[in-house]
């Protein structure tokens, strides 16, 4: 089946290395064919390798997704290129494609890189850590986590002040400062577009505070906090390291709100939140824990029966909107809201504030395509043309969607999402080979 | 015996080694007798170290490996690929979980980790001693696949594999393909029908020539396994000719003069005995439905093409995977559940049928209908019934239900009695629009809903209104609409057959939501639609193309390799108790005559090597491959022996 053997040369261009995108790839390289899997991340597996557990079944989301990932890297018929975009995507007259593929520099040889850790020991600098969501610190020189993969280090070479510390300390020389962007071109007979979602940024809800009072997190901080490689092995309130036991879920923060240009619902909010109250009382026994909610979406398969478990665990559901938030002076927080049941506007009071934040479209796919056309739909998520007889088609003949690219989802739906992507993807490369073969 | 065996123990960062001294875990296991090397590692996992135990395997010529670190779960497969790599058959490796088992287990106690450790990693080469090597069981498969149902999910599948090049038997009960949604005009967020969505479908499907439809047909019968099932197929014929007469078939519905309630739409009309649900419908040729038919001739007598000659049929078919996409059923209310059994309460899917048959005056029973109550999760979200669910479509499919009726009718005005509308992710938009079109929402939980009743001639819907205040509120409606949910089919007789496990929600279930969404537990069997669970048209049709991309790796190359750690029997000493077969949960042992006497036979292709037939074999006469007693034993003795 692998017809093609020149290096440049895939069956398949996957873009975004998340739970999305690495299934179709797994999908497309058990059936045999070549695929080339990039991420612009220093990691693949997007942000279900970063969950703490998942719903509704409530498996370690780093245990289900690290013998996943680990199955990618080692397939024989799947290459991954980390630190890389596409760009310049163009689609010939036989309907295969041209792409250039940029890797950016990580300056530390991955093949070399045994991940002790010494140049992160090494290293001067501190700076905000992206992977624990700014939580905590990590170093200039440093490995984004320890079940990333690769696990290799990387140098934040804009943090860097080139002291040439981590070097020294390198046991297996796989620093590498001299490296460049490398570019290649290839050919390929489909791209899959699975670049997933952006959080929602809470900034832009100034009356929430969240930036300005320290104990009103995201939901992805509160996910790191309870998640295995978490940073502080407990929950802890920002501002002064206090195990909250008092805490309050926003929901909807983000989301179907069209002011905020985003009138639809996020479809996994709702859930999180309920999962992470269910494990914010296995975490901290004596908390109470709120979530002040609009209408609980709970529609999957499992949902609703994990719902009715949070609140026969005592989770308190309220429903009622949060208008604003404000900080006293010890830190915690008074949520002022309007109570739909008792039609009256009422003030509580919390020591930690976590904010549900949406999801969203990622921007900048339609830049990828030069010369075609990728269309997006009214929420600038890719457009789906035929959405109910074949869900993953886009715009453009032989390029696919899978993942929240095209809406939001959870994780289930990704998957079977990634899996539709994978079966038009075959039979468009199936077409595409007997094209070429009798040409 | 092996005598070169290579000891690789994992520091795994500090997991380990902050609880457990791995170095002296590796000088306490070195000089055992048999063993080549044995070294500490910081991460066995990462990419260097998976280099070094490849080289050492070629180098030294290793003939067995240990590797002590994290759960295998984890990194057997890891492992396991490093040997293969190496050219040592990875049934001659053994691992030893020291970091789930022990580090993370007694991180307070580092001296009991430690000697813990130790006899783990003692039993492992102990194990590795007296492994054997094993190959793959090989099997041919079909390149086969049966489809099950053709509505949307199944119809969809069918023909992805078709495309892949694959044969694929497409098995609808039915006389009419389509399922559910050739019952539905407008479909949500589409500029398309679902008649037109069926006919597209039809289309693609009918004249391809990879797939062979078989209407009326349901399978009785499964027996083989994974690559080769054998199934046996009934199909009940239509009693028309293949070249019919079209004026004359149309003849034949209007004079016969059976009239049964008519399925389709859901019983709010009649159909005769000879019928089609509608012109167009696929395959477009009516059937008689034999088992209402009183064989009085009358259509005979108009129309040439009738032929009550034709015979049940059987087929033995083989394939080498089954895709079931038998769909959903409507929930049922029963009397008196919300008013049901009063002349003006009906179900959504009814009143979808009814606003498909009324053009520009909404009528039900006589009646023009202007208010209309709507009353959600009937059949889900029970706090009595088992239906603990939501059913995921019905938000979305009613909000757009009540735009659909103020499109087509003047003056309607509706109410929606609901528990929180869950129009998830773009349907939101659905549930913007109908807030802006001017209809009333009342909200209640779930342990205090809606009730109606009849006052003299009027139907009064009551509610306490959590968005007022838990106010009272009544509504006065000419026709109450029960949102009913999905339910199981009422006739899940295939799932029995195929043996398909059900969930707590009674519907089909997946091996694990996420990691093998599609799968059964029974080898080669996938699962599409909502037969797993409550799923709309997008999301039936992903997933049937995800099982389809399942069912396809399963044929695509003709052969299956199958994991050799299945269980033997031991002829000599069988003596056929049957115990073994009871026991079997996949039903692989089969009683066999050899040479005169009776014993048991296990299929290889089933057996899942769980080990459920060796403790209750009463003779001792069965062994695991890989996990023999030999080697049970002998790792049992290692690790008591401090
Ligand atoms: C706080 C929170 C908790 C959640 N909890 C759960 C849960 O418990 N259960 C559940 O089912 N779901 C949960 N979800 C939802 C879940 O995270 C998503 O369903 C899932 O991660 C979507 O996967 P994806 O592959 O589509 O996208 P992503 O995970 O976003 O992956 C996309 C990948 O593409 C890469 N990428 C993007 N653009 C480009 C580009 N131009 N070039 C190259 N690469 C690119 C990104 O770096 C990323 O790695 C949660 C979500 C949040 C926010
Ligand atoms: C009132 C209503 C409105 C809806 N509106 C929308 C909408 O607007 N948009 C949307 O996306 N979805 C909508 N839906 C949901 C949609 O109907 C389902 O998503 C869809 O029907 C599921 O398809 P399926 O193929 O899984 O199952 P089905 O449609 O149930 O098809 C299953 C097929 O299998 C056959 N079968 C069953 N048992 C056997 C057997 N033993 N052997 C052989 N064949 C068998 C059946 O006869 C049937 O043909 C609506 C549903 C309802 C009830
Ligand atoms: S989708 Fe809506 S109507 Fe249907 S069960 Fe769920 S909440 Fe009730």
């Amino acid at each position: 089946m692998q017809y093609q053997t020149d290096n440049n040369s895939y069956d398949a261009l996957v873009i975004g290395a998340g739970i999305a995108g690495g299934e179709a790839a797994l999908n497309l390289a058990n059936l045999g064919y070549k695929v080339l899997l990039i991420d612009k991340d220093l990691t693949i597996g997007g942000k279900m390798i970063m969950l703490s557990k998942v719903f509704p079944t409530l498996d370690c989301s780093a245990c289900i997704t690290t013998p996943k990932v680990s199955e990618i890297s080692r397939h024989p018929n799947i290459k991954i290129l980390t630190s890389t975009q596409a760009s310049n995507i163009t689609q010939k007259s036989d309907g295969t494609f041209m792409a250039e593929i940029t890797t950016k520099p990580r300056y530390v040889e991955i093949e070399d890189c045994t991940g002790c850790q010494l140049c992160e020991e090494a290293c001067p600098v501190i700076v905000k850590d992206q992977y624990q969501y700014d939580l905590v610190g990590r170093k200039a020189a440093y490995i984004p986590f320890s079940i990333a993969s690769p696990r290799a280090a990387a140098i934040d070479i804009e943090n860097c002040t080139l002291c040439g510390a981590c070097e020294r300390a390198c046991p297996t020389n796989c620093i590498d400062f001299t490296q460049t962007d490398k570019k290649i071109t290839i050919k390929c007979n489909t791209v899959i577009l699975a670049t997933g979602f952006q959080l929602f940024d809470p900034t832009l809800i100034p009356r929430y505070g969240f930036g300005r009072f320290k104990n009103v997190i995201t939901s992805m901080q509160m996910e790191r906090q309870l998640a295995p490689t978490r940073p502080f092995n407990t929950v802890l309130r920002p501002s002064d390291g206090k195990l909250p036991d008092n805490i309050a879920y926003v929901l909807c923060t983000g989301s179907r709100d069209k002011t905020l240009g985003n009138p639809i619902c996020s479809q996994v909010c709702c859930m999180y939140s309920t999962k992470q109250a269910q494990l914010l009382m296995g975490a901290l026994p004596m908390a109470d824990i709120t979530l002040y909610y609009l209408h609980i979406r709970a529609f999957g398969k499992g949902f609703n029966e994990f719902y009715a478990q949070a609140q026969s665990m005592g989770v308190e559901f309220v429903k009622g909107k949060v208008a604003k938030i404000t900080e006293k002076e010890n830190g915690n927080l008074i949520l002022r809201y309007e109570d739909i049941n008792g039609n009256v506007v009422k003030e509580t009071e919390h020591d930690m504030v976590v904010l549900s934040v949406g999801i969203l479209p990622n921007v900048g796919i339609q830049e990828l395509f030069s010369g075609i056309n990728l269309e997006l739909d009214e929420f600038n998520y890719v457009k789906q043309t035929d959405v109910l007889a074949s869900p993953a088609a886009t715009s453009i003949n032989g390029v696919f969607v899978a993942g929240t690219a095209s809406a939001p989802m959870d994780i289930p739906d990704s998957i079977l999402s990634a899996g539709a992507a994978s079966a038009e993807a075959a039979n468009y490369i199936r077409k595409m080979s007997e094209i070429n073969v009798s040409v | 015996m092996k005598n070169k065996i290579g000891v690789y123990i994992c520091h795994c960062g500090g997991n380990i080694s902050d609880y457990v001294d791995v170095e002296k875990v590796r000088d306490a296991v070195k000089d055992i007798e048999g063993v080549e090397i044995s070294v500490d590692t910081m991460f066995a996992c990462a990419d260097s170290s998976q280099k070094q135990i490849f080289n050492d395997i070629k180098e030294k010529q290793l003939d067995g490996l240990v590797v002590a670190s994290c759960s295998p779960k984890l990194h057997y497969p890891t492992f396991s690929a490093v040997a293969e790599r190496a050219g040592l058959n990875k049934y001659n490796y053994v691992h030893a979980n020291i970091r789930e088992q022990v580090s993370w287990a007694h991180s307070d106690n580092k001296l009991g980790a430690t000697e813990k450790a130790i006899q783990a990693v003692k039993a492992a080469i102990a194990g590795v001693k007296e492994s054997i090597s094993l190959e793959p069981i090989k099997i041919k498969s079909q390149k086969i696949v049966a489809v099950i149902g053709a509505g949307v999910a199944g119809m969809r599948a069918a023909k992805e594999l078709a495309d892949l090049g694959v044969k694929v038997y497409l098995i609808e009960r039915e006389y009419f393909v389509g399922g559910r949604v050739a019952q539905l005009d407008y479909l949500c967020r589409v500029q398309e029908t679902g008649k037109e969505l069926v006919t597209r479908m039809y289309e693609a499907i009918h004249k391809h020539e990879n797939i062979t439809l078989f209407t009326g047909a349901e399978i009785i019968e499964k027996g083989g396994s994974i690559g080769n099932f054998k199934i046996k197929l009934k199909i009940t014929p239509r009693y028309i000719k293949k070249d019919c007469n079209e004026d004359e078939l149309k003849k034949a519905i209007e004079v016969c003069p059976v009239e049964v309630d008519d399925d389709f739409n859901f019983n709010i009309t009649k159909r005769k005995a000879i019928y089609k649900n509608y012109p167009s419908e696929y395959p477009q040729k009516p059937a008689i439905d034999i088992k209402n038919c009183t064989r009085c001739g009358e259509c005979e007598k108009v129309c040439s093409s009738i032929d009550f000659n034709q015979k049940e049929e059987i087929l033995d078919l083989t394939v080498g995977s089954i895709l079931t996409a038998t769909g959903f059923d409507p929930y049922r209310p029963k009397e008196n559940e919300f008013g049901w059994g009063l002349d003006n309460v009906v179900t959504l899917p009814q009143f979808r049928r009814i606003i498909n048959m009324c053009d520009d005056k909404l009528i039900y029973n006589g009646k023009e209908i202007k208010e209309i109550a709507y009353i959600y999760c009937v059949g889900s979200r029970q706090v009595d019934g088992e239906n603990k669910y939501c059913s995921r479509y019905c938000c979305t499919a009613t909000l757009y239900t009540s735009i659909l009726t103020h499109k087509k009718y003047k003056n309607i005005h509706a109410y929606h009695f609901n528990r929180g509308i869950r129009t998830y992710g773009k349907q939101e938009v659905i549930y913007d629009e109908v807030s802006q079109l001017g209809d009333i929402f009342l909200q209640s939980y779930e342990y205090d809903p809606a009730t109606v009743e009849k006052q003299g001639d009027k139907t009064i819907v009551k509610v306490k209104d959590i968005l007022t205040n838990n106010t009272e509120i009544e509504v006065e409606a000419d026709l109450v609409v029960l949102v009913t949910g999905m339910e199981p089919r009422k006739d899940n007789s295939i799932g029995d057959v195929l043996k398909i496990p059900k969930g707590r929600d009674r519907f089909y279930n997946e091996i694990h939501m996420k990691l093998r969404p599609v799968e059964t537990v029974i080898d080669g069997i996938t699962i599409a639609g909502a037969c797993q669970g409550p799923k709309n048209i997008l999301e039936s049709v992903n997933s049937a193309l995800s099982a389809a991309t399942k069912s396809y790796s399963i044929v695509n190359t003709g052969e299956l390799a199958l994991e050799p750690i299945i269980a033997s029997v031991n002829e000599d000493t069988c003596t056929w108790c049957g115990l073994c077969a009871d026991a079997c949960p996949y039903d692989a042992i089969e009683l066999i005559n050899k040479n005169g006497k009776d014993i048991a036979e296990i299929n290889k292709s089933v057996c899942k090597g769980c080990g459920m037939c060796l403790p209750v074999c009463e003779s001792d006469s069965i062994e695991m491959s890989g996990f023999t007693n030999n080697i049970i034993e002998n790792m049992i003795s290692a690790y008591a022996d401090i």
